[in-house]
């Protein structure tokens, strides 16, 4: 009895043992995509099943959180070494930079990847010292989206064209009970970007934010404080929803996809509303979106397109699986742009071709994107420290909120990049 | 016992444990964060030692720092002269109805200290929401439409929008303290004073709240530790803004060490931080016993 009892307890106690020699390899990644149903999550997921049913053995866990606190956490992650294996990042100097330069991602080979069918401009976006840090996932084009049956309702048959147009379109949705156009107010880089497209639409040459930040030029500069003042402008005339300060990203999200609002603005990476089941058929079917407008005598054209590279995929340096991340890049670089297209959940930075049951949204910003005459690259608050970023978006925010007068603002914005020069 | 104490090896022994969580989660930690305070370290990469650059900067130059120490001095106002008394208030008229009704009275009173505060948060941020919330209907609907503005991203309403939050989630604890401490009150003192003709509201004033005053100090002492600590509310409601007009120490220093990337800088408002709390808290000590003993 006593044998038996002590093999029994040997066995128990070995046999968790043996179950943990089958080995799983575990791959950590991060991304900005809770919602794992719908939209590029929904993506991300199918390639990740694909990758395991290629790799078995395999297994892939994922941490993912709103966009802001995603970003956050990542950083908190670098301070600790303990960042995932395979995470989403961005290719702008205020995020990648840093941790190139902290030695937190790994190389990558660019000859692997340039058979992927990347666009012009995407890799070398996420070069960093000659060498390639990231594999670029989209494309983003800054957009205004809009609903068609609010437009039609409040009787509106064509899209404006003009800024003057949009601010004029906007008692008419007021009377309504409708915000005119929701942006992400609290986090402010929406607006800081639609300051950039002023100033291009403003003056026609699209490197004077670069140029200022070098410290050619000011902040100061007439251009710059008459986008500001524009930005004010159509604060003041209600554009926007009320409480523009506390709206995040997600709460300006949903007034457009709930029929809330009847303009959006944002980048082409939301391309996925057409698609989203947690909105309504109705909105779904009716959203579209249209080209930036222009400013009456600004010299910039309609199809100057404010477009850059921004998402990318990175391996983190401390990862006990590079070789593994860097082979799931490459799987997702190959899978990415045909399943996203096919889903409609992302504007891939590769090549892909219009198909036939594309949504009318899908589309508008592929012949958007066909018909630039100019791309812009990335906007001034993601080319600087992380710093100066952060001072910009105070300043916007401030600005956005009657706080500063155009002048104030761009004189805090210069001081700021003056700052930023004097550090780096 | 006495053989116990006189111990020495087992006394350390039984002293350790404290003596290395203080060690290790509060003195080491604030050693390392007084050090960094001195770098421009962004958090991951190299540094540079800068002295006491930081400490410079905030103090001379940084007005967001002087307007997070305002809004913690308007938030221990509010919560010290406002939610006191009307917790202290409400707590006595608790003690004087039936104990069914003062249960569940009490019950429900506590109901926003149990919450999280991400729903607390969230759901404020909808009441205030100008377009569609429930405030704002409200007033729409008994004609008070100039009252309903932006609360949260006004620059006149925003702080106290913020602090209400803030005070109607403490409430219930306030309240918690004052019900216990009024239990301890004896019957006899106030009936002694009831019988030597003093009124209802004097039997309060020179009878209760003095015997009461160790149960006040405490509570403010706790008020005023509490309103520098206020941290997620802010940060989930405004935070900060707009333009920095709500910003409290705790969301500062966050921003600066983990979204702005000067993590010595955020160093260096948590020391300052860590100095001003502590210094609050002896004065506050020191200011009670005085209180106590006056009467």
């Amino acid at each position: 009895m006593k044998t038996t009892r002590r093999i029994l307890l040997a066995a128990m106690l070995l046999a968790p043992g043996l179950a943990l020699g089958a080995d799983k390899i575990i791959l950590k990644m991060g991304d900005n995509l809770p919602d794992r149903t719908n939209g590029w999550g929904a993506v991300v997921e199918r390639i990740n099943a694909e990758f395991k049913a290629a790799n078995p053995g395999v297994e892939i866990i994922t941490e993912s959180y709103p966009d802001q606190p995603y970003q956050e956490k990542m950083k908190i992650y670098a301070t600790a070494k303990q960042q995932p294996d395979v995470f989403k990042y961005w290719s702008f100097s205020t995020l990648l930079k840093p941790m190139v330069d902290g030695r937190f991602v790994v190389p990558l080979e660019q000859a692997t990847f340039a058979k992927y069918g990347y666009l012009p401009g995407a890799l070398e976006s996420n070069v960093y010292d000659g060498k390639l840090y990231g594999i670029p996932v989209s494309a983003d084009l800054w957009v205004v989206y809009y609903n068609k049956k609010l437009f039609k309702d409040a009787g509106i048959d064509k899209v404006p064209a003009t800024l003057e147009e949009v601010i004029a379109l906007a008692p008419r949705f007021k009377a309504k009970g409708i915000v005119p156009m929701t942006t992400d107010g609290k986090d402010a880089w929406p607006l800081a970007i639609t300051l950039d497209q002023l100033v291009w639409r403003l003056a026609g040459d699209s490197t004077l934010p670069r140029k200022a930040l070098e410290r050619k030029m000011k902040f100061t500069d007439p251009m710059f404080v008459k986008a500001a003042t524009l930005i004010q402008q159509m604060v003041k005339a209600g554009l926007f929803q009320e409480d523009l300060g506390v709206s995040d990203y997600g709460a300006s999200r949903n007034l457009f996809g709930q029929g809330k609002a009847a303009m959006y603005l944002m980048g082409s990476w939301e391309l996925g509303l057409a698609t989203d089941s947690s909105f309504s058929e109705e909105f779904r079917a009716n959203v579209d979106a249209f080209k930036f407008p222009t400013v009456a005598g600004g010299k910039g054209r309609t199809d100057d397109l404010f477009a850059w590279y921004g998402g990318n995929y990175v391996v983190s340096s401390s990862s006990k699986n590079v070789e593994l991340g860097k082979k799931y890049l490459e799987f997702y670089a190959s899978r990415f742009p045909m399943l996203a297209w096919e889903k409609q959940a992302a504007f891939p930075a590769q090549k892909v071709t219009a198909q036939p049951k594309d949504t009318a949204l899908a589309k508008t910003l592929l012949r958007i994107a066909s018909e630039a005459t100019a791309t812009s690259g990335t906007a001034a608050l993601d080319l600087s420290t992380p710093a100066f970023k952060e001072d910009l978006q105070n300043a916007v925010r401030e600005l956005s909120s009657n706080l500063l007068s155009p002048e104030e603002f761009c004189a805090k914005v210069d001081a700021a990049a003056e700052k930023a020069a004097r550090k780096r | 016992m006495r053989e116990t104490f006189e111990n020495r090896p087992l006394v350390a022994c039984l002293v350790l444990p404290s003596v290395a969580v203080m060690l290790f989660a509060m003195l080491i930690p604030l050693g390392f964060s007084v050090y960094y305070s001195m770098t421009d370290w962004a958090g991951f990469g190299d540094y540079q030692f800068v002295g006491l650059e930081n400490y410079r900067d905030i103090l001379a130059s940084d007005k967001v720092f002087w307007r997070a120490l305002w809004n913690t001095a308007l938030l221990m106002l509010v919560t010290i002269f406002v939610q006191n008394p009307i917790a202290f208030a409400l707590a006595a008229l608790l003690t004087n109805v039936s104990q069914r009704l003062s249960r569940i009275l009490r019950t429900i009173y506590f109901v926003p200290a149990v919450l999280s505060l991400v729903i607390i948060a969230k759901m404020w941020v909808n009441i205030f929401n100008p377009t569609y919330g429930v405030l704002n209907k409200m007033l729409r609907d008994l004609g008070l439409q100039a009252l309903a503005v932006s609360w949260l991203s006004n620059p006149n309403t925003a702080i106290w929008a913020v602090i209400f939050i803030i005070v109607w989630q403490g409430f219930g604890w306030a309240l918690l303290f004052y019900y216990a401490g009024l239990m301890t009150v004896p019957r006899e003192l106030q009936e002694a004073a009831r019988v030597d003709g003093a009124s209802w509201l004097q039997t309060y004033v020179r009878v209760v709240i003095p015997y009461l005053y160790p149960a006040i100090g405490a509570v403010i002492v706790i008020d005023v530790i509490s309103s520098m600590k206020q941290m997620e509310l802010i940060f989930l409601s405004t935070a900060g803004g707009p333009g920095q007009l709500t910003q409290f120490l705790g969301v500062y220093l966050y921003q600066k060490a983990f979204v702005s990337g000067e993590y010595g800088y955020g160093n260096a408002l948590s020391v300052l931080f860590v100095a001003i709390a502590i210094g609050l808290t002896l004065l506050v000590r020191r200011a009670m016993p005085a209180a106590r003993d006056a009467s």
